[in-house]
């Protein structure tokens, strides 16, 4: 690839995450081929166990920005995911099913706000509070006083 | 120019650009400073920048206002440097610019990742790759994630393969994820993901894992214990062993050393600080493997 990356279509990343919610909600038919097609599956006894098109409709739920009304199953498998993108390579309408994924993470951690959400984050944030002290204790380890003067 | 078509002839001015290497990298200092060397020798002209100061955003992406104005305060750094392309190392920072950053903030520059650069430049690589390799048999370590955005698991065996004497073997064993820290949150995952892949080298009689990233390495590196003819390799360190480039992957050392904080040496210890070194270094290099 050459060419620029492609004009904003979003005025910032919660008007983003809104706007590409709706899209992707309203085109997505809960078939349920992402989570048949979904490595982590095996490793979420619940979420093998019940219907992939009740999970699916789960995702979507949260899509719909009706996070508080999505199973457990769903919520356990949004949160189980490693960003295979085997469920892209599956979804029969075509649709970036990994993008969507971590759209409904980023909103059950709370992306959006409890009020917008109707209610508390159903997954605990992934945030490492010590993730931007480690990553500068690391680089004063291994990289030259000049090159992090110049790099970082 | 586009990066990743064919390269002007020898002697054309080198493109410059920014190479992203994003944060987590910062453990291993020398790939990016090998990663760079290589974007130079194929006639690259790489400016690295990273670290929290570049970050993409996703470490904060439970609340979408902070993430946001992380993104967008790099990609304006982006900006402002004023080059025509960002090549990627992260595997997280370039879907993140695809999907989140440049979506909500005008990008005045085309992304590449690395591996399509010097894979586009590899007539440019090829004859610079004469040193022999301390590897016969080489199994690149590859998940299913990533590869539907940049086909890696095609483009790093490809350019393996240029170094003389070097086997880079076909397995079809590939972990979920994009990289091996999205296991880590899954109980289990990375432990049977390594497993995995210790069998498929077996299977296959390597003698070398050969990482795709930084996660993966930091998280594969202690499968050298008690394994005393495999090694594990990050594909940036084996092409620039083959480029005579000389380096020491320390963190390997660091992590594998029966004393971490011996090995690490006083005068390191005393870059990162000791507060720093004891709550934020050393649980990570003294963390028992998953297998």
């Amino acid at each position: 690839m050459s060419a620029r990356l492609p004009p904003p279509r979003a005025a910032d990343l919660p008007a983003l995450i809104r706007a590409e919610s709706a899209r992707l909600a309203a085109a997505c038919t809960a078939c349920g081929a992402c989570v048949g097609a979904c490595p982590m599956v095996p490793a979420l006894p619940a979420v093998a166990a019940a219907a992939p098109e009740a999970v699916a409709a789960g995702l979507r739920a949260v899509l719909r920005g009706e996070a508080q009304a999505a199973p457990e199953e769903a919520v356990a498998w949004i949160g189980a995911c490693t960003r295979s993108g085997l469920c892209t390579a599956a979804c029969p309408e075509r649709l970036d099913a990994a993008f969507l994924m971590r759209l409904a993470g980023m909103r059950l951690r709370g992306a959006l706000g409890a009020q917008e959400e109707g209610g508390p984050p159903r997954l605990p944030a992934r945030e490492d509070p010590g993730w931007s002290a480690r990553v500068k204790a690391f680089a004063r380890m291994t990289l030259t006083e000049e090159e992090q003067a110049r790099w970082l | 120019m586009a990066l990743t078509s064919p390269p002007p002839g020898p002697g054309a001015a080198p493109d410059r650009v920014v190479f992203w290497f994003g944060c987590n990298v910062a453990r291993h200092g020398e790939i990016v400073r090998l990663a760079t060397r290589l974007l130079e020798a194929v006639g690259v002209a790489a400016d690295p920048a990273g670290g929290p100061a570049y970050c993409c955003g996703s470490p904060k992406e439970a609340n979408a206002r902070i993430a946001g104005a992380m993104a967008r305060r790099t990609v304006e750094a982006f900006n402002a440097a004023g080059r025509d392309t960002v090549v990627t190392w992260c595997p997280s920072c370039h879907m993140n610019m695809d999907d989140f950053m440049a979506p909500a903030t005008e990008a005045a520059f085309a992304a590449a990742h690395i591996s399509e650069v010097l894979h586009a430049r590899r007539d440019r690589l090829a004859p610079l790759l004469r040193h022999p390799v301390a590897v016969r048999r080489a199994l690149p370590h590859l998940h299913h994630g990533f590869n539907g955005r940049v086909p890696v698991n095609t483009l790093v065996p490809d350019l393996l393969r240029l170094i003389p004497g070097l086997e880079v073997v076909d397995h079809p064993c590939r972990a979920p994820g994009h990289m091996c820290s999205a296991l880590a949150g899954v109980p289990g995952a990375l432990a049977a993901a390594q497993r995995a892949l210790l069998a498929a080298a077996e299977e296959t009689g390597a003698d070398a894992l050969v990482t795709l990233f930084h996660s993966c390495h930091r998280e594969t590196v202690a499968l050298e214990r008690g394994r005393p003819g495999l090694r594990v390799v990050n594909w940036i360190h084996l092409l620039a062993e083959a480029m005579g480039l000389p380096f020491q992957d320390d963190y390997k050392t660091w992590r594998n050393a029966p004393d971490p904080r011996q090995a690490v040496g006083p005068a390191r210890l005393a870059a990162a600080g000791e507060t720093a070194f004891e709550r934020l270094v050393e649980p990570e290099l003294r963390r028992p493997p998953p297998v």
